[in-house]
């Protein structure tokens, strides 16, 4: 029988609509959906052919239990009875990461548990790894960590700034709306990347400063901005605060100081100043409308050890050019995973409710009378702490939610070293991964494709997510599996065990609607008729909202941060590892690769990790394009495939952080943090590269295969 | 304007008007979501007398609009049929995702099979893991071109050659694993025949299991 769902893509952040094809319950193909105003009618390689993973043999069918030190398959109540009865031993020593990968649902009714049953705030996702800095500093200067702007005004702005990410690769969507605005429109458009990156051959200005060097970079813009009196004057004085001090610091140096601090012409930098600030209207806007600029980043800006200095500098330079609270201009951290917005929206973090409502007394008398028990008001420890907690004992249990942390974690080997440590360890998930393999107990979840519920987008879009072919083996949706646990646990806690009683995953919604300001206007009912609606929507008959902060910010004023430019990483080149290492992602292969390293045809695409090193580096270290390499840090190494190019600056090597052939970028990576974001510096660390020698194909067993040059 | 005698709602062009009443025109090379191309001539309807084709035909001005007048559904019979020329005649079982379209265009104006013979154009590219090209199958109707420039801005797909030389082509020479192309598939999506089609989804069940290759990389 053929049939044809409507649904959201699994796979990045910026949320494309699809309609799933099967034939006999089999997805047969992946269509777009033209009438999704997200993605009007585009998806990218991954959406379009990365869906196969769903039905992969490779899928767990059966709840998994440890006897004897082997995993075994076990029945759902032998395994939920057993992790009831473990967990109740660690009420005060446990800690959660939930999954941006599923749905909204998914999330809340995780956290729910954990605040609830386990008596603890310890839970956390990947944003922690990705953009913790962005929202940081956003929370700090505006009062709320969301992305201002939606797509459309991309296609609206008169220039694009875009910083530190690569949405070719992993926002293609976006990428392709960005291309439609320059082609289109003639926005104008800044790219800054120390890595030469597709959209950088469409710029009009490119700066590909120093790794590390972005608050100098971003300073200097400032100062060029203040040189040439093209600040926004009248936004700053009604809607800002902290502009004198600021001032000042940025005054400390000239445009050609911080132009040399981070390796970029000055006249580059004051160009791309000037078209920030008072870009020349883009074709087609209204005579009435100022010109707006967007201001887009990603991990490049985040995943530093000044990390959130990076994100103030620039919100700093948004609130300084009044670049925020029109059509056509915004702030938009591009968020990785499809639903890292909905993760945080619906509480998985530790230093907020659901809503991000801090846990005030009133908020928290809300949630109790809601929930009919006590809920704990010390904010909770952060993911990457909770990891290195393990080691003094302060986290002996966890549970784990699509995530492989062992992957995704820095130093994987020291990570490793401390998950073996816990006493005990859930994994719930798809696929038997890394982390999983260390698990007590293994839950088979299902994926998107087999259950109801939602995803919130970049653009604070909530989108419906439905189920399109049948369950995989004895697999169950994530809030259903919480629900059975809780249940079993909840009489021993003094918890209703009809809190987790849901009949469906609307039900859910619907409870996470009403205890949650933004989302309270929405409802599957309305989601059916209307499509995705973007939050706030504080009351059924809202729109949603398009853009924040047209009248005021959260906090009331924006608030301008000063900083100055730290040292620009932990660890620095020197005689033994005498080049910096860059990581990011490949467009074939999604984060750490446990989905799509499961569909032949992106594999074929991209067999073996790729190490871009540039032509100068190559020639001193002997290394031709398409030579197998080992890539040496001091924690670790990984064996990959040389692309040699100038797109890297001299000095650096780019290897996306997708594990292939056992090789992952996160076994060289440091675990050193951003303090107050907790972020871990993954852009840069010192790595030698060398050409691959017999000896070490004996060491690793590795077969070398043919590899597709691009 | 009146569509075959009914009131249409106003639109922008007459193609949208007479959609959006749900009558039923082949328009083999307008994408829903893109602008019109003007390319296969396959709606070709009578607006006040005149006869053109209804994709890019702004409705504005237009009082009278038949699509089942004799002359109008002969003249398109033509057009398909000429069509046919480029495009194999038996239905592919296998074809793209929207290759029904052509079919069901054949169908309704009542061609069972070629009358002209075929031209013959025999290239074929499958260096793409996840979907070929059989050029015996293309029509020419570009709307794999507008998906790649208008829709995703990339610019991978043009038409190359003019008259009866043209062909369709990741670039001069190249081939779709060799050109800047990046497997988003929108031109697979557009393709109106099966020309351009996703290669058969291998069967997971049978697929390889990901295996392991060794454990080298946590020896530090």
């Amino acid at each position: 029988m053929e049939r044809k769902t409507v649904s959201t893509c699994p796979f990045c952040g910026v949320g494309c609509g699809i309609v799933v094809h099967t034939r006999d319950d089999r997805i047969t193909w992946v269509d777009d959906d033209p009438a999704n105003p997200s993605s009007r009618g585009m998806l990218c390689v991954k959406g379009r052919f990365g869906i196969p993973f769903v039905q992969h043999p490779d899928r767990l069918t059966t709840p998994l239990v440890r006897r004897d030190g082997e995993l075994q398959p076990a029945s759902w109540d032998e395994a939920l009875d057993l992790v009831a009865e473990r967990l109740l031993d660690y009420r005060g020593a446990f800690g959660s990461f939930a999954s941006a990968k599923a749905t909204n649902e998914d999330a809340f009714v995780q956290q729910k548990f954990v605040r609830l049953v386990m008596g603890t705030n310890n839970i956390d996702h990947c944003t922690r790894l990705c953009h913790s800095p962005s929202v940081e500093a956003m929370l700090v200067q505006l009062g709320s960590g969301a992305t201002s702007n939606s797509y459309i005004d991309y296609e609206e702005a008169s220039c694009l700034v875009v910083v530190g990410c690569d949405p070719d690769s992993n926002h293609p969507v976006i990428a392709s709306r960005m291309r439609k605005a320059v082609d289109d429109h003639g926005t104008k458009l800044v790219v800054v990347n120390p890595k030469r990156i597709d959209l950088a051959s469409r710029a009009d200005v490119f700066l590909q400063p120093a790794p590390g060097t972005d608050v100098a970079l971003f300073n200097g813009m400032a100062r060029a901005i203040l040189d040439e009196g093209l600040e926004d004057r009248g936004f700053i004085a009604a809607r800002t605060e902290g502009f004198e001090a600021w001032r000042a610091v940025v005054m400390e140096r000239t445009v050609e100081e911080y132009a040399q601090a981070c390796g970029v012409d000055p006249h580059a930098l004051r160009l791309a100043a000037r078209l920030y600030a008072r870009p020349p209207a883009r074709r087609g806007l209204p005579a009435d409308e100022r010109p707006g600029s967007c201001l887009a980043w990603g991990m490049g800006i985040t995943q530093h050890t000044h990390g959130t200095d990076n994100a103030h500098a620039l919100i700093n330079l948004a609130l300084l050019a009044g670049q925020l609270g029109r059509p056509g201009c915004g702030i938009s951290p591009l968020r990785g995973q499809n639903n890292v917005q909905g993760c945080g929206d619906a509480g998985c973090i530790p230093d907020s409710l659901p809503g991000y409502q801090p846990y005030r007394d009133d908020v928290v008398a809300r949630f109790e009378e809601a929930w009919h028990a006590g809920i704990p008001r010390e904010p909770g420890i952060k993911a990457t702490d909770m990891v290195e907690r393990i080691a003094t004992g302060e986290i002996r249990a966890m549970y784990i939610v699509g995530e492989n942390p062992l992957l995704s974690e820095p130093n994987l080997a020291h990570a490793g070293d401390l998950f073996r440590r816990l006493d005990f360890l859930v994994v719930q998930d798809l696929f038997l991964h890394e982390t999983a393999e260390l698990a007590d107990v293994v839950l088979p979840a299902c994926s998107f494709a087999e259950k109801d519920g939602t995803f919130t987008n970049s653009e604070r879009r909530v989108q419906r997510v439905r189920q399109a072919v049948p369950r995989v083996g004895q697999s169950r949706a994530d809030w259903e599996i919480i629900c059975d646990l809780a249940r079993r646990m909840a009489p021993h806690v003094g918890v209703d065990p009809g809190q987790f009683a849901y009949r469906s995953a609307a039900d859910v919604f619907a409870e996470m609607a009403r205890l949650t300001p933004q989302l309270r206007g929405i409802s599957y009912e309305r989601l059916e008729r209307e499509g995705g609606i973007q939050w706030p929507c504080p009351s059924p008959d809202h729109p949603g909202t398009r853009y924040l902060y047209a009248q005021s910010f959260p906090r009331g004023l924006g608030k301008f941060v000063p900083v100055r430019q730290a040292a620009p990483a932990a660890e620095l080149p020197d005689a033994d590892y005498p080049l910096i290492l860059n990581t990011g992602r490949v467009l074939y292969h999604w984060h750490g690769g446990t989905l799509t390293r499961r569909v032949q045809a992106l594999l074929d695409q991209v067999s073996e990790v790729p190490v871009t090193i540039h032509p100068g580096e190559a020639e001193r270290f002997g290394i031709a394009d398409g030579d197998e390499v080992v890539v040496r840090s001091r924690r670790g190494r990984l064996t990959g495939r040389a692309i040699v190019t100038d797109a890297v600056r001299a000095g650096s090597v780019f290897v996306p952080f997708v594990k292939l052939r056992e090789s992952a970028a996160n076994f060289l990576t440091n675990n050193a943090y951003d303090e107050p974001s907790r972020i871990p510096e993954y852009k840069v660390c010192a790595v030698r590269v060398e050409k691959k020698r017999p000896r070490d194909t004996a060491l690793t067993g590795g077969q070398p295969t043919a590899s597709r040059d691009r | 304007m009146k569509v075959d005698g009914r009131p249409a709602p106003e639109s922008a062009s007459i193609l949208d008007a007479v959609l959006a009443l749900g009558i039923h025109l082949p328009h083999l090379c307008k994408d829903d979501n893109l602008p019109p191309i003007g390319a296969c001539r396959t709606c070709l309807v009578e607006a006040d007398g005149r006869v053109v084709a209804a994709c890019h035909t702004p409705a504005a001005g237009v009082s009278e609009v038949l699509t089942n007048s004799g002359r109008v559904v002969r003249l398109r019979r033509e057009v398909l049929r000429l069509t046919s020329r480029m495009h194999g005649p038996e239905p592919d079982v296998a074809g793209g995702p929207r290759s029904g379209e052509i079919w069901a265009a054949y169908e309704e104006h009542g061609l069972e099979r070629p009358t002209f013979p075929r031209r013959i154009r025999d290239g074929f590219d499958a260096t793409s893991p996840f979907f070929e090209f059989e050029e015996q199958a293309c029509i020419l109707c570009a709307r794999c071109v507008t998906a790649c420039q208008q829709l995703q801005h990339i610019g991978a797909i043009g038409i190359a050659g003019t008259a009866t030389a043209a062909r369709v082509t990741p670039g001069a020479g190249a081939t779709f694993a060799g050109s800047i192309c990046t497997a988003c598939g929108s031109c697979v999506a557009a393709c109106p025949t099966h020309a351009l089609r996703p290669k058969p989804m291998r069967d997971p069940a049978r697929a390889g299991r990901y295996r392991r290759q060794g454990n080298g990389t946590e020896d530090g």
